[in-house]
């Protein structure tokens, strides 16, 4: 038996160097074509990269970011100190995280009442409409929203018309928060619709078939067969939007504010726009929180998707 | 799947009658729908409405007794406003291309199989989602480049989105293989299958990324903001930014009514400005629509 097995002839194998190499070579064309793409990464994506180890240097605009000397980590106790940090921080979190109360559902819910119209025409104008606030920048869609919301402007004066007293929405510390969340439901959740309509639209037809036989209604229909199946989507954008949860919302936050709000407004973006680009910039203190900001974004997102596979979904990197 | 028309959940012959359900729907989202486009008309009436009616009246009318398009002519006397345009148009231009090139590129490379240190180049790319080094490191590189105060900056930072790329891989690796396969066997190099055979193939989700990079390009503000400093060199946003809200912060700061009289601009001009801002993407959209929609579809079913 093992004589017969010997005499076949094993299958010639290259080393693994070898393989490799003729993998390269039988791909040469590849690389060149992702070489432009690759430099760009490393330029404009990585190379700043290099530049975060600032957050342990004291920066020294002669010297340069290589040039700076190493000062450990000085600059994170610094930053620790600074009792707005603290503050930006706590405001981050509770923005973001009432922004997943708030704003959050709101798409699912008009993408489910959107899938419940018939009228074909009517239902893709709506979406047309509803779709289009997202794709103005913060700076126009802030200056649309101070146009009807300015003192003079069409709400006031229509709260006025009613014999109801006038409210300064845009200069109020108590409204800032709510006004928020209102402005990002009118700027982007008619696009954020869009993801969920896709998701209903790949429902399988046979199971409202199936219920409709049984007898169901289009509520029962709703929540028993369009509601469950949306699950996994949803679960992918908690997880995405937990990711953001320590920078969401910069562009709105910095067109909206305004000196009367700024005590309000700071979250933690904000704050480093204004320790970098206002009163004596400190490069090093800076880049320190950017790096922690980055690294907890990182560690939300990955808890999130944990999160995620632990309730049995299938998370963002299945 | 039992039927093969295009028909929607939900809706089946049994079901004729008009549902409580849909009537509900169909007034929660025409009063969305009215609240998102209300501010936008009047945007417009403002912007042709004469200051004088304005104070008097306030926001609140259909339409100006006598429009008055004074706010325009005293808009376009601005010649910031023209410099914008032309910075944005300059940054549309350069940097449309370079998207495109640079994503495609990209996105066949990773989409083809079999080339050592794929998986290595695909992980390294999609670090870059979630991890940057942030804006100051990447001020101090633009001006190790010596590009700070040059629209180069601008469409350099800008020159690649990760997400948009793997929208446009996941597109390629849905085309079929075959196809890749024998334009292999019968000689053709990379960059034929890439320029000849999957560029053609790719035109719904081409025009989706074309169309949101040129958003992207065309609401360019914040890098803008950090890397330039000419006046002349500001793209469009950010001279609407400078004339609308910059002027508007003191103005609610004082928090009474006498907002429009004490700024610099007039509501009207204000208006005017954000019109001529947001003018070419709203005669855009409604045509278009569908390529945005189809190809966040394409990546939100595939991602």
């Amino acid at each position: 038996m093992t004589t017969t097995a010997k005499r076949t002839p094993r299958p010639y194998r290259d080393s693994w160097g070898k393989r490799t190499m003729n993998a390269f070579r039988a791909h040469w064309q590849i690389y060149i074509i992702i070489l432009l793409p690759i430099l760009w990464y490393a330029i404009f994506a990585y190379r700043p990269m290099i530049g975060l180890t600032l957050a342990f240097k004291k920066y020294m605009p002669r010297r340069g970011v290589m040039g700076s000397p190493w000062i450990g980590l000085t600059n994170f106790e610094n930053v620790f100190i600074d009792q707005d940090f603290m503050r930006s921080i706590w405001r981050t979190l509770s923005i973001n995280l009432l922004r997943l109360v708030f704003v959050f559902p709101v798409p699912i819910i008009l993408a489910l009442l959107l899938n419940e119209m018939k009228a074909k025409r009517y239902k893709s104008t709506l979406q047309t409409i509803m779709t289009f606030p997202n794709f103005l920048s913060w700076v126009i869609v802030s200056s649309i929203l101070t146009n009807v919301l300015a003192m003079d402007g069409l709400v006031n004066s229509l709260l006025r018309a009613i014999g109801l007293s006038e409210v300064n929405f845009l200069g109020s510390e108590q409204l800032f928060q709510p006004m928020l969340y209102i402005t990002d439901i009118w700027k982007s959740s008619g696009w954020s619709m869009i993801v969920y309509l896709a998701a209903i639209s790949g429902i399988d037809q046979d199971q409202y078939e199936a219920a409709e036989i049984d007898g169901a209604n289009h509520f029962q229909k709703l929540v028993r067969i369009t509601f469950p199946n949306l699950m996994p989507t949803i679960v992918v954008m908690f997880i995405l939007a937990t990711g953001n949860l320590m920078s969401a919302g910069f562009d709105q936050i910095f067109n909206l504010s305004n000196s009367a709000t700024k005590n309000v407004a700071e979250i933690l973006d904000m704050y480093i726009y204004r320790i970098t680009f206002q009163s004596a910039p400190d490069y090093g203190l800076s880049t320190a929180i950017s790096l922690m900001r980055s690294v907890v974004n990182m560690v939300l997102l990955l808890l999130a998707d944990r999160g995620a596979k632990l309730m049995g979904g299938s998370g963002l990197f299945a | 799947m039992t039927t093969l028309s295009m028909k929607k959940p939900g809706t089946t012959k049994l079901a004729r009658r008009k549902d409580p359900l849909e009537i509900i729907a169909t007034i929660v989202l025409t009063l969305f729908a009215l609240m998102i486009a209300v501010p936008f008309y009047n945007v417009v009436i403002v912007s042709i409405t004469g200051q004088a009616e304005y104070l008097k009246a306030g926001g609140l009318m259909l339409f100006p007794t006598k429009p008055d398009f004074d706010s325009y002519t005293r808009l376009f006397q601005n010649k910031l406003l023209w410099t914008g345009y032309s910075s944005t148009l300059q940054i549309v231009a350069l940097g449309l291309p370079l998207n495109v090139l640079l994503t495609f590129c990209m996105a066949y490379g990773l989409s083809r199989k079999g080339w050592p240190g794929r998986k290595l180049v695909f992980v390294l790319v999609l670090i870059t989602m979630i991890f940057n080094g942030g804006i100051v490191p990447l001020y101090l590189l633009m001006k190790e480049l010596k590009l700070l105060d040059n629209l180069w900056s601008v469409v350099f930072a800008g020159g690649l989105n990760t997400f948009y790329m793997i929208i446009t891989k996941n597109f390629i690796e849905s085309l079929p293989e075959s196809l890749i396969e024998s334009a292999h066997l019968d000689g053709a190099n990379e960059w034929t299958i890439l320029f000849r055979i999957v560029m053609p193939l790719s035109k719904p989700i081409l025009a989706t990324i074309v169309l949101f990079y040129a958003v992207d390009r065309w609401n360019e503000w914040y890098n803008s903001m950090i890397f330039l400093t000419t006046p002349t060199k500001f793209t469009l946003q950010l001279v609407l930014r400078n004339i609308v809200i910059n002027s508007e912060m003191q103005g609610a700061a004082a928090s009474s009514g006498a907002v429009s009289t004490a700024a610099a601009f007039t509501m009207g001009v204000k208006m005017c400005a954000v019109i001529m801002t947001m003018l070419p993407i709203m005669c855009v959209y409604p045509f278009l629509q569908k390529h945005f929609a189809k190809g966040i579809m394409v990546g939100a079913i595939k991602a």
